[in-house]
């Protein structure tokens, strides 16, 4: 029916591409075909046993009805001793808001940070769903271009103007793997101080940090930043629990309140036994989180290894997260299966359909000279994802 | 602090039941009894076989990695089967139904598919909180329609000025409602679908109540009406119905396009819901209805009684046909707000006022039957105490 025409703001938004081409990937699959998916952004692990056996103690107990909107009690306190011991960051339970996984959260912070016509600066390459939670606030995403895919002090002041409301940093970074250093994020953080801005530090993938890295909460870094920043984090990627949907976002109490107060509006309570599974992995032992990071870093020398042993292909060695960002630029004007290259996401088309490797174009993190590729796969996937990207590639002309 | 809230959350009344949760904390922390029969949260535990399904499906692998934001295609099956066998009506699993985190997600989500920045809804008043929560947020504008016991809690459409109707985009509506149990028939249904047809609205239809019913009273569905699908979807949830209300599942079925600009959305604010989640919903969609029928049972008893107990303390009550609400207005020289308070000072018991749910609502309280009976009985007596309030 015609009258129903959509929203301006609904017709803007994208569906989010990474998960487009995962689609993608898992319909093909599902029709019997054998895809080597690197387009996943999740571990392939499972969750932990003692993290679900927590879920099913907690069904026993009866622990099916709402919870405060915020989340349980004893996990917001779990969350605040976290943050607390890991990331030096000293939060009060009530400034915790638990959501139904970290991009909700992050919806929600945008969304009471931002208003209509507020800037928000966006390194690039971002991660896909951050441009489109900006556009639904109404706000104007402001993309800065970076060089070694980092926002730098001279790069955010010069991005700046009189609108910038907020910045957005995620490091370990998705969907470059970039780590910030201390001195790299208190150099961003004296500038978002002293130009009044607000943060959104998305920390994520922290616990995917190689080489003796130290992963650096923003908000760590003093009293004036404590106080400009939403700090976001989840469960999924550190314990293998993507499928749970349980994130959260440590505030200072106005903001966590509004947070609290919107998604009391919108979803309620993230699920109840998903809570008491978070609640287990947070105070459980964090051993399966040891071993699981131990496999990344060896996943990621080896396809670091692949991938630079494809002619035509580059990429830096990651600091953190499970992904390289590989450059396919040298292909572009050139012929691969028939078709002339021009972007990434012909690059992405092609490998799918025809080696059968599915991987995420750079379109959809702001930068069409990339293509994505997830080590969150078994080193045989590795091997043989790469060996199929190496002979098919091999073809180019 | 440099913190300024957004200007469309400053606009959004603090969740009433978020209010009175934290009315309750204090008083418990003072150390009174509550009696709370404000929030609608089943008493009675999810059924033994939809747990028994949940803690299978936590183990499995699958579950552990993202969902997909429209819902797992079992899932959706299950809801169309579900519906057809219910209502009699099967919309297409693939395209006209969505999975949601629980039916407040759909219906929070929904206007920012279709309101712009001063675009208008007519939101019926009083109502559940977040028709009008989820239209402000958007930036649109509600459009108030009175719900009145003069008018059987149905709003009339037929009052609603041309140009208001001409301009709004979504009307939005719950049969069996909430808050004042209040049921629609076929024939309402029939006349809002061609409103919504002459005026190019889209109406978003709250079922979150239709299983409940007593003295034998079964919900319709509004997409029963032939080509309701045209401007209709529909959003039902396993909360109520299941006792699931922590678990956080439900879905939205009928127009495509509203169902398919969901999804979009959706893949964007949360990535779905948990796998495991959607599995034990499909055990109770496809499992055994006895435990339904049961709560309906112990719901209707209760309703007795607190009609019944109330009627005698001198407030006059209707018995609801459907939902999990007594509506029944203050006593004389009250106000909502200030009878809530009364009793919960005076009695340790938690009534809802009705201007929670809109200006309308004044003069009303709102009373839930999901408290364990006995506590029921005590309030009431309680309530007795409390000698003549009027």
């Amino acid at each position: 029916m015609e009258a129903m025409r959509l929203a301006g703001r609904a017709l803007n938004i994208s569906p989010s591409a990474t998960l487009a081409i995962d689609a993608r990937a898992k319909a093909l699959a599902a029709a019997g075909v054998k895809v080597v998916n690197f387009g996943a952004g999740e571990p392939d692990f499972d969750t932990p046993e003692h993290i679900k056996a927590a879920a099913v103690e907690s069904l026993r107990r009866g622990e099916t009805k709402y919870t405060p909107v915020a989340g349980v009690e004893r996990l917001r306190r779990a969350i605040a001793d976290k943050l607390l011991k890991d990331n030096g960051l000293a939060y009060d339970p009530k400034q915790i808001v638990v959501s139904c996984g970290a991009k909700h959260s992050l919806y929600n912070a945008v969304q009471v940070l931002c208003q209509e016509g507020d800037e928000v600066i966006l390194p690039v390459p971002y991660w896909v769903s951050y441009l489109e939670q900006i556009k639904l606030a109404g706000a104007v995403p402001v993309p800065v271009a970076t060089g070694a895919f980092k926002l730098t002090p001279g790069l955010l002041a010069r991005a700046c103007s009189s609108r910038t409301r907020l910045v957005i940093i995620n490091s370990p970074g998705n969907p470059t793997g970039v780590v910030y250093s201390r001195e790299e994020l208190a150099a961003l953080a004296g500038i978002i101080v002293e130009r009044g801005l607000v943060a959104i530090s998305d920390e994520i993938y922290e616990k995917m940090v190689y080489d003796g890295r130290e992963h650096v909460s923003l908000a760590s870094l003093g009293p004036e930043i404590l106080a400009r920043t939403v700090t976001v984090n989840g469960l999924s990627k550190a314990y293998a629990m993507t499928g749970w949907r349980i994130g959260y976002a440590a505030a200072p109490p106005a903001v966590a309140r509004a947070c609290a107060d919107l998604q009391s509006h919108s979803t309620s309570n993230p699920t109840s036994i998903a809570q008491a599974a978070a609640l287990a992995a947070l105070e459980g032992t964090q051993e399966p989180v040891t071993r699981m990071v131990a496999a990344f870093a060896a996943r990621r020398d080896l396809m670091v290894e692949r991938v630079r042993a494809v002619p035509g292909l580059a990429c830096q060695v990651p600091g953190g997260a499970f992904y390289l960002f590989v450059s396919v630029e040298s292909f572009f004007g050139r012929s691969l299966g028939g078709r002339v290259i021009s972007c990434a996401a012909d690059v992405a088309g092609i490998l799918l359909e025809e080696a059968r490797v599915a991987v995420v174009p750079g379109e959809a993190f702001g930068d069409p000279r990339y293509v994505r590729l997830s080590y969150a796969a078994s080193v045989d996937l590795i091997e043989e994802g790469m060996e199929r990207m190496a002979a098919f590639l091999a073809r180019a002309e | 602090m440099e913190f300024q809230e957004a200007a469309r959350v400053r606009t959004l009344p603090p969740y009433l039941f978020a209010r009175i949760e934290r009315l309750i904390k204090e008083k418990r922390a003072a150390g009174m009894d509550v009696i709370s029969l404000g929030i609608g949260d089943p008493d009675r535990p999810t059924p033994d076989h939809i747990v028994a399904a949940m803690e299978k499906a936590v183990h499995k692998p699958e579950y552990h990695r993202y969902p997909s934001s429209e819902g797992r295609r079992e899932f959706r099956l299950a809801a169309s089967a579900w519906m057809r066998e219910r209502f009699g009506v099967e919309p297409d699993p693939d395209t006209e139904v969505v999975a949601l985190i629980g039916s407040k997600e759909g219906i929070a989500h929904l206007p920012w598919c279709y309101l712009d920045p001063g675009d208008t809804a007519l939101v019926p008043d009083p109502a559940y909180p977040v028709y009008a929560g989820g239209t402000l947020l958007t930036g649109g504008v509600p459009y108030y329609l009175p719900l009145t016991s003069e008018n059987g809690f149905l709003p009339d459409l037929a009052a609603v000025p041309p140009d208001v109707a001409g301009r709004a985009r979504l009307l939005f509506l719950n049969y069996p409602n909430n808050p004042t149990g209040a049921v629609a028939g076929r024939e309402f249904f029939e006349s809002a679908v061609a409103f919504a047809r002459e005026y190019g609205i889209l109406i978003c239809h709250d079922a979150a109540y239709s299983e409940i019913g007593y003295d034998g009273y079964r919900a319709p569905s509004i997409l029963e009406v032939p080509g309701a699908a045209d401007v209709a979807v529909e959003i039902h949830s396993l909360s109520k119905t299941f006792n699931m209300t922590g678990w956080r599942i439900g879905w939205a079925a009928g127009n495509q396009g509203a169902v398919g600009a969901l999804s979009r959305l959706k893949s964007n604010i949360d990535s779905g819901a948990f796998g495991a989640v959607q599995e034990a919903a499909i055990a109770a969609l496809t499992g055994p209805r006895e435990a339904v029928a049961e709560s309906n049972r112990i719901y209707q008893a209760r309703r007795d009684l607190l009609v019944d107990g109330l009627n005698g303390l001198g407030l006059k009550v209707n018995p609801p046909l459907a939902a999990i609400y007594l509506w029944a207005g203050v006593p004389r020289g009250q106000t909502s707000a200030s009878f809530a308070e009364l009793v919960l000072e005076r009695a340790g018991v938690v009534v809802t006022p009705g201007t929670g749910y809109g200006p309308q609502g004044e003069g009303w309280f709102r009373i839930s039957l999901t408290t364990p009976t006995d506590r029921i009985r005590e309030a009431l007596e309680r309530l007795a105490a409390m000698g003549p309030v009027a």
